[in-house]
């Protein structure tokens, strides 16, 4: 007879990896599921010139409709979304971003590390739009004080209350003259700016840096293949009891058996497994409050003029920098509320297709831009609304006979009106900072595109309206936690996954106290 | 000459024992081959060699769009596109000789160089976000992207820029399918 495990963890991404490393550890004995195969990074990866590629860098037309991130280089690494489809209305395309692998997203995410702060955990008090978090900033600064030595994050203090300072490895390198302009021309008007704050090392991935410590102390069984179907009830205790799973390569139908169950499939996924298994959802609320960041990339493309044509170069270009949130901190400033940050970043040659030339003179001017550029991308707040949602399309069925997802999300006004605001005050502090402007637009990529899809298995203090308690552990049924970024109530302009590893760690904790203390 | 040609031939001494597991020095199709062209009617495809040729020229001994084997595997490309883009494609290539013949009365292979940069007008105009909406211009900023890029990624290109400068070398770590 197959054991019956203290926790069953659905996947082994960030989320997932986080709830393994932290709970092995403990001595909980855990059984981990994950629907990919594991990388082999010597077999699965090797060096190949572009031109041997069959179709020359481009990719086959149409493989990834919805992954603008995939190359032909890395075709094989996204989720094939023939195998796994989803729906949304054609009006409103929704471009969801997944990768099937042990890791998951873990094994390529950018690294850019941002904590929360109380501008997002009590956003409610600040503008009195959508919802409080059940926690508070100083709940999880703990947690975020141990994420980041573990994922080595640099960075630099900067005292920012909109972006609270971390354990870094402290970033001092020197910026580059394009930088420090650009700083100064943004400080010339209150733009606050800092270093990037980013995991370091070779790799930052759940495979590197959670997995093998939950492994190496014996508490945690690792299974690859293992695409879950449904998670199992009791119908006696109303409790879950394992999960229902389809071995990928036979498609042999399994059942594990589990204590307390951890959802950590990321956002959509787990939700999708939650809908499924018709559980978690005495609210109503399950599967609504879709939001993300919005991306504006390539907000501005600017040109460094003294360094057209090679000169000047020594100790101009290089390096970068991010600007947090400035909007509406204090008083309400704008047409629109919260807020959006940027990215920015010097030395890059831009697009060949901005400039409206071709054959020498094209080649002449990009050869005078040549690492010339400056360059940004904004990401903004998108506002958290009931509307915004997923919910099972009952037509459609993935290769496992699994139903598929509808996804129905909308950028708002809110969102359209920050936009221009970024495009046109990163237009003018390019101008002040002496830079000429080749090109701009406030053209936000589709929903789902900046891979940070969160909030729909939201937290909270009242069951009535959230799916999960402050540590998220569902309202409804006690021995089921979802630790992934589908717990958020809202999320600033920071990239997420710093904050979901710090939830997943705290949620962790709490499940292996608990099973200590004999509540659950 | 081909890219087999250029291949050197495994030296003698370089070959495994018989009884270890060789592995084989194996060529791509593209090294050895030329596509056959298929998509494109033929006056089609000579508009595409023009336009090739125009947006990328050869410069100072860098191999232009025409050397770089583009028109072909745009040609290829294409043939594997969804029909929004074949049918850009192939309505602006006509749309480009029916232009020069009502201008300038010759095809567009036909036009002289300042002939075409009338016709080829739109792709001056300021760059947009959105594919621009007026079918012509689409198809040339569309054209524009692509012929460069896979001048660009072509080895005759890169076997040249990469001898000036180390960056241009198309190298990228490739990941297998994964199971
Ligand atoms: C290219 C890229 C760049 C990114 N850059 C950044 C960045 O700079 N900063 C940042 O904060 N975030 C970034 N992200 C996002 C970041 O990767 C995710 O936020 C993070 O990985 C989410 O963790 P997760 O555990 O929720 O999901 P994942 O890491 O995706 O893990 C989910 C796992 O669940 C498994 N799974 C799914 N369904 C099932 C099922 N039914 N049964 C069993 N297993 C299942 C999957 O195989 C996967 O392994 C980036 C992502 C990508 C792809």
């Amino acid at each position: 007879m197959s054991p019956t495990y203290d926790v069953l963890i659905i996947g082994s991404g960030a989320s997932g990896g986080m709830a393994a490393y932290t709970l092995a550890q403990k001595g909980v004995n855990c059984l981990m599921l994950d629907a990919g195969p594991e990388v082999d990074f010597t077999r699965d990866r090797s060096l190949k010139r572009v031109y041997d590629l069959p179709y020359r860098g481009f990719g086959r037309p149409g493989q990834f409709p919805h992954v603008t991130q995939a190359s032909e280089f890395t075709a094989n690494v996204w989720a094939d979304e023939k195998q796994n489809p989803y729906t949304y209305d054609p009006n409103d395309p929704y471009y969801w971003v997944r990768i099937r692998l042990v890791g998951g997203k873990s094994l390529f995410w950018g690294r850019a590390s941002w904590r929360l702060s109380d501008y997002e955990f009590k956003c409610k008090d600040h503008d009195d739009f959508g919802d409080n978090w059940p926690i508070g900033y100083s709940d999880l600064a703990p947690y975020y004080d141990r994420v980041e030595p573990l994922f080595r994050v640099s960075g630099r203090k900067e005292g920012l209350p909109q972006l609270p300072d971390g354990v870094f490895i402290e970033d001092n390198s020197v910026d580059s003259e394009s930088v420090k302009r650009f700083v100064k021309s943004c400080a010339a008007v209150g733009i606050p700016t800092t270093k990037g704050r980013r995991a370091t090392g070779q790799f930052a991935s759940s495979v590197n840096l959670l997995l093998p410590d939950a492994l190496a102390s014996g508490n945690l069984t690792l299974v690859s293949n293992a695409v879950v179907r449904n998670i199992t009830v009791d119908r006696n205790t109303g409790l879950v009891n394992g999960a229902n799973f389809v071995d990928r390569r036979s498609k042999r139908e399994m059942h594990a058996k589990a204590r307390v169950v951890m959802v950590g499939a990321s956002c959509l996924e787990s939700t999708r497994l939650l809908l499924n298994s018709g559980i978690a959802n005495s609210s109503g609320v399950l599967g609504h409050y879709l939001f993300d960041e919005f991306y504006v990339k390539n907000i501005v493309q600017a040109i460094v003029p003294e360094l057209r044509n090679g000169s000047g170069r020594h100790g101009v270009i290089r390096g970068g920098g991010y600007i947090p949130r400035f909007r509406n901190l204090k008083t309400r400033e704008k047409n629109f509320i919260r807020g959006y940050a940027v990215d920015f970043g010097s030395g890059g040659t831009p697009d060949p297709t901005y400039f409206p030339l071709y054959g020498e003179a094209l080649q002449k001017e990009v050869n005078a831009c040549k690492e010339a550029g400056f360059e940004m991308t904004a990401m903004g707040e998108v506002l958290p609304r009931f509307e915004n949602h997923v919910r099972i399309d009952p037509n459609v069925q993935d290769a496992f006979g699994i139903p598929a997802l509808h996804i129905q999300a909308r950028y708002s006004d809110n969102e359209h009106a920050m936009a221009r605001d970024a495009m046109d005050t990163l237009d003018e502090r390019c101008r002040a900072a002496g830079f000429e402007v080749l090109v701009k637009h406030s053209q936000m990529v589709p929903p789902g595109e900046s891979i940070h899809e969160l909030g729909t298995c939201r937290m909270g203090d009242d069951p009535k309206t959230s799916v999960l308690n402050k540590w998220n552990q569902s309202h409804d049924v006690k021995n089921l936690f979802v630790v992934d970024g589908s717990s958020f109530v809202s999320g600033g302009s920071q990239n997420p996954t710093l904050t979901i590893l710090a939830l997943s760690m705290r949620s962790s904790e709490y499940v292996a106290a608990q099973l200590r203390s004999g509540n659950l | 000459m081909s890219g087999a040609e250029q291949q050197p031939a495994t030296p003698k001494a370089a070959r495994a024992p018989i009884d270890e597991t060789p592995t084989l020095q194996i060529a791509t199709t593209d090294s050895a081959a030329e596509t056959v062209e298929h998509y494109f009617s033929e006056s089609q495809f000579q508009v595409l060699e023009r336009l090739s040729d125009i947006i990328a020229p050869p410069i100072s001994g860098v191999p232009g769009a025409l050397a770089a084997g583009v028109p072909a595997f745009l040609d290829f490309l294409t043939s594997q596109s969804s029909a929004h883009i074949q049918n850009l494609y192939r309505d602006g290539l006509d749309a480009l000789n029916h232009q020069a013949q009502s201008r300038f009365k010759t095809d567009f292979k036909g036009t002289t160089a300042s002939q075409a940069d009338e016709i080829l007008a739109p792709l001056r105009k300021p760059w947009t976000y959105e594919a621009p909406a007026e079918p012509l211009q689409a198809f040339l900023v569309l054209a524009k992207g692509q012929i460069l890029q896979g001048t660009v990624n072509s080895r005759e290109w890169i076997s040249v820029v990469s001898k000036r400068d180390r960056r241009a070398s198309g190298l990228g770590t490739y990941w297998h399918t994964i199971d």
